[in-house]
């Protein structure tokens, strides 16, 4: 029994000690991103300027973020959503208000990225990036055009194509392809593009969310569809490799910044998010990440180069042909795609 | 009597090494050989010969009349008995026994019986089930010897099988393997480092020594006419001397021996043109008395040690001249009068017990 | 501490209460780590969930019914195909390394056994890496190839099957050869020469003493192997170009981009009731004799 007692006042002593910690001013921000998003002298230059340490933990899909967000809830102060994933938080109450006082520099973000249908009024979220999954060629080796997903899937380049391993991008083009409506999951829908995926398939090398661009760089594959900041990165590497956004249809994802709603270190989070939309701070990411930036300000330091990257500031985009989200219609294309891969 | 196994200059080397040098060697059918000599003297190694588990660089190998040099042992018709009996531990003892005879893919039938017939040899019946881990030593030696048994083969060997066995149980065995080759009138080829073991089972005794035989014959002839020192000195204890032919006249040869004692031997014994050559005299024949002795070589001593060995005495003597000699009396009954360290004593050789051994 | 009745072999004591505070950090760990959170999965797999996939506490079979569907079922038995193959290429490559080892003199085995260890210094995923960089379109194998003259074009290895197998075993190999070394390591030469004296050729001897008696190493082995290739599919993922689903890629998925966690959970109960009964059948199989001391 007494040592029962000891056990108990050590672990009331603990619990006492980090709460009491916890109501000081923050001297910790958990950072939850993406794997490939934020430059070490980013992170660095606030901690630096702020004397806040950043505790940087990354995922390789949204789902792995809202995953892991439930699981441990009150462990991170920011979270890195894409646009239909955050619409979903939103819904369910699991992003906190931002307090806009404290985020002057918001003013540099172009206008029409604040009200984006997951967010209209831009409530909760600031964006961060914007990308386009598009196709990618290899000039060097495929002379033909390539104008959208019926010129890329064709049998002579079979075992020649990599794509994102992500299942609902993979329904979405179909669905494009066909002419329906990328957010509209039904069962019918579904029905309607299985064969056409299924052929897909039957062409496909190199299914690959982490790193795309090494199937193509490494001539195992001469064509792929990828997110735009690996088609950027693989056009700066070498010019051959050409980006074409489909003509069928191509969506751009915004993957936005918010707080989830139990975060501890609130007043950390903000002075970051404010810092991050800099538009020397900004300039830095994009020079690494070379995504879409919806920083105005920033986008006026970028180079010629980088603005010219066709990949990173495509024509023709219609911003708004975002993802929504799709709640239980994600099971049933994992469903449809588990199949047909496996159908081999 | 045939030649059951037959070995011609065969020479085997590992390495810088000569384990068997130019051997040759009759082994008769129906014999009880013993390959006897000391550790690393290449006795197993004939055996392996033999048994096929070596090649040889030079020679033949013959087993009756057929040349095997090259056969591997499964097509030899040769088993042995291994030194850690090596028999199968994930089999029952009746499977072991089987072994041989299922790869001859006998009947079932067969196999039964001659199981059976085999363990009834041994004298373990009733055994049967059980796993070689749960025997004791003597019990484990007699499955091997069954098992090597039942397939019949031309020639047994056996590689000092009684080596890990306690004193009694190896004397019993011993005789109870030489029982079982009178009985079977099987050839066994049989390799110990023990001449106590040796003397007793054999027919004919190979003493080996460097890879080579260096004699072979019967207990009787390996003991008293032991044809090298090695032979001498190796079987049985030897008093050995040098000795230096001084005159032959009529029929008595007589040599001075080292430390100056002069003895007499047949003529016949010491051979021609000979000035110098080893003589042997087994201590068991010196004959020691306290009182005078009546013979023709007759020479006194002192006794300066005494080692009480039970049944036997082992005794050291010297003469005056230097000359000593290990003798060996037995401990007789209290009318004799004992014979005790410090003891002037007489020694008595008898002609015939003086035994020449070639040089070298 | 009495009152538990465990069966005793002669010579076996019970474990005293020192014993048991010995075994306690043990149990702990495994009543926490392994029991609860596998009771938690069970309860899981007959849920319902919401739309952020989270767990809805609503009875139901559906999942299960779902896992026993072709797609599912299909699945799982392609993922014990590769498995098995995994370990037959193991086998077969393993046990004549492992007997070579075993075999080797004094001064060498030890050396070998360390070459062996090795690759476990390194981390997995950065050896699977390096398998990717020879195995390439572009990669080293190909240059060495091409550089002999042996082939023209690019070599396609990487991005098929074939190089998941590779990938497996590769990972596995170990695995296999050191239970199998450890047995064989143990043989004793006599009872080969046993057998070769009593009539059995090459083959025989394998058949009839050296493979009865390094059973336990290959069944071992076989375990170590064979299970947990199962599971495995970052090998699948990486070298495989995550072209064709194994088990373990569509149960992750359940709980990330498929948002349903019922269903995942059901599909890894299935999974973990498959090692159970392998595992249970597999034992039965390789009962060690017990020594009984006379």
């Amino acid at each position: 029994m007494k040592r029962l007692r000891l056990l108990v006042v050590t672990v009331l002593a603990a619990v006492f000690v980090s709460a009491a910690s916890a109501a000081k001013k923050s001297k910790e921000l958990n950072l939850f991103a993406w794997s490939e998003y934020f430059p070490q002298e980013v992170l660095d230059g606030f901690t630096e300027e702020t004397g806040i340490k950043i505790n940087y933990e990354t995922y390789a899909s949204s789902e792995e973020m809202l995953a892991k967000l439930i699981a441990g809830d009150g462990a991170y102060d920011l979270v890195q959503p894409s646009d239909y994933m955050a619409e979903v938080m939103i819904r369910n109450k699991m992003l906190r208000p931002l307090d806009l006082k404290q985020l002057p520099n918001r003013k540099n973000i172009e206008d029409q990225f604040l009200h984006m249908p997951h967010d209209p009024e831009g409530k909760f979220t600031v964006p961060f990036m914007i990308g386009t999954v598009g196709i990618v060629v290899n000039t060097d080796v495929v002379k033909e055009p390539v104008r959208g997903y019926k010129d890329l899937f064709q049998s002579k380049y079979k075992d020649r194509i990599v794509v994102v391993n992500d299942n609902r991008e993979i329904v979405s083009w179909a669905l494009v392809t066909l002419g329906l409506d990328q957010n509209d999951i039904t069962p019918e829908n579904l029905k309607k593009v299985r064969p056409l995926i299924a052929e897909w398939v039957k062409l496909i090398k190199v299914y690959d969310s982490d790193s795309p661009k090494t199937a193509l760089l490494g001539g195992d594959v001469d064509l792929g569809v990828v997110w735009s900041g690996e088609a950027a990165r693989l056009w700066e590497e070498d010019k051959k490799f050409a980006y074409i956004l489909p003509e069928e249809g191509a969506h751009p994802f915004v993957d936005v910044m918010a707080i989830p709603a139990k975060a501890p270190h609130v007043d950390a989070a903000h002075l970051f998010l404010d810092y991050i939309m800099r538009a020397e701070v900004s300039k830095l990411i994009s020079d690494e990440f070379p995504y879409m930036n919806p920083n105005a300000a920033a986008r006026a330091l970028l180079s010629e180069e980088q603005l010219a990257n066709p990949a990173s500031y495509p024509e023709g985009m219609d911003y708004m042909n975002v993802f929504r989200d799709i709640g239980r219609g994600a099971a049933a294309i994992d469903q449809l795609m588990t199949d047909l891969k496996s159908a081999q | 009597m045939n030649a059951m196994v037959e070995l011609k200059e065969v020479t085997k080397r590992f390495g810088s090494f000569t384990a068997v040098d130019a051997v040759s060697l009759t082994i008769r059918s129906g014999e009880f050989l013993t390959l006897l000599g000391p550790s690393g003297c290449g006795k197993t190694t004939l055996l392996r010969l033999i048994a096929g588990f070596e090649t040889p660089d030079e020679g033949v190998v013959l087993l009756d009349g057929a040349e095997v040099t090259q056969l591997p042992p499964y097509k030899r018709n040769v088993n042995q008995v291994f030194q850690s009996y090596a028999l199968f531990p994930h089999l029952s003892v009746r499977d072991n026994v089987a072994f041989g005879l299922r790869m001859q893919k006998r009947p079932k039938a067969e196999i039964d019986a001659r199981v059976a017939e085999a363990l009834e040899l041994v004298s373990l019946q009733g055994l049967e089930e059980r796993r070689p881990h749960q025997l004791s030593g003597g019990q484990r030696q007699r499955v091997a010897l069954a098992r090597a048994l039942a397939p019949r083969p031309s020639v047994l060997l056996l590689d000092e099988p009684l080596s890990a066995l306690d004193a009694k149980l190896r004397h019993a065995m011993q005789l109870e393997l030489k029982r079982l080759q009178r009985q079977l009138g099987m050839t066994f080829v049989f390799v110990t480092h023990d001449q106590e073991e040796a003397l007793t089972m054999s027919d004919r005794i190979a003493i080996v020594n460097q890879g080579r035989v260096e004699q072979i014959g019967g207990a009787d002839e390996i003991y008293h006419r032991p044809a090298t020192r090695f032979v001498a000195d190796f079987v049985g204890q030897a008093n050995l001397l040098e000795a230096e032919f001084l005159e032959t006249r009529g029929a008595w040869t007589r040599l001075r021996l080292q430390g100056g004692l002069e003895v007499s031997l047949p003529a016949g014994a010491w051979p021609v043109n000979t000035s110098k050559a080893l003589v042997s005299i087994r201590p068991e024949k010196v004959h020691v008395s306290k009182a005078p002795i009546a013979a023709a070589n007759v020479f006194e001593a002192t006794v300066t040690d005494e080692v009480f060995k039970g049944a036997m005495d082992h005794l050291s003597l010297e003469t005056a001249i230097g000359t000593r000699f290990a003798a060996i009396v037995a401990n007789e009954s209290a009318l004799q009068e004992a014979i005790h360290a410090g003891d002037r004593v007489y020694c008595g050789l008898h002609t015939d017990d003086l035994v020449v051994v070639r040089i070298g | 501490m009495s009152g538990f009745d465990l069966p005793l072999f002669p010579g076996e004591r019970r474990p005293g209460w020192v014993g048991w505070l010995l075994l306690a950090p043990l149990i702990l760990w495994m009543a926490a780590f392994v029991v609860v959170p596998t009771a938690i999965l069970a309860v899981y797999s007959f849920c319902q969930r919401d739309e952020l996939g989270r767990v809805v506490f609503e009875f139901s079979f559906e999942n299960y019914v779902r896992v026993l569907s072709p797609t599912y079922l299909w699945i799982f038995v392609r993922s014990i195909g590769y498995a098995a193959l995994t370990t037959v290429i193991c086998i077969v490559v393993g046990f004549p390394a492992a007997w070579c080892i075993a075999r080797s003199s004094e001064r060498w085995r030890s050396r070998l056994v360390v070459l062996l260890m090795i690759p476990f210094w390194t981390s997995f995923l950065i050896r699977t890496y390096a398998w990717i960089a020879i195995l390439k379109g572009e990669g080293l194998l190909s240059g060495l190839l091409k550089y002999l003259g042996v082939i023209s074009t690019p070599l396609e290895i990487l991005y098929t099957p074939t190089a998941v197998v590779l990938g497996l075993v590769y990972a596995y190999l170990p695995f296999m050869i050191l239970p199998i070394y450890s047995s064989a390591e143990k043989l004793d030469g006599a009872l080969i020469e046993a057998a070769h004296d009593l009539g059995c050729g090459p083959l025989r001897v394998f058949s009839q003493v050296i493979l009865p008696l390094v059973k336990p190493g290959l069944y071992a082995g076989v375990l170590m192997v064979f299970v947990p290739a199962i599971g495995m599919f970052a090998i699948t993922d990486l070298m495989g170009g995550a072209r064709v689903p194994m088990i373990g890629n569509v149960i992750q998925n359940q709980f990330f981009q498929a948002r349903d966690w019922p269903f995942g959970a059901a599909l890894g109960c299935v999974f973990t009731l498959l090692f159970v009964v392998a595992y249970a059948l597999w034992q039965r199989r390789s009962q060690p004799i017990r020594e009984v001391r006379t």
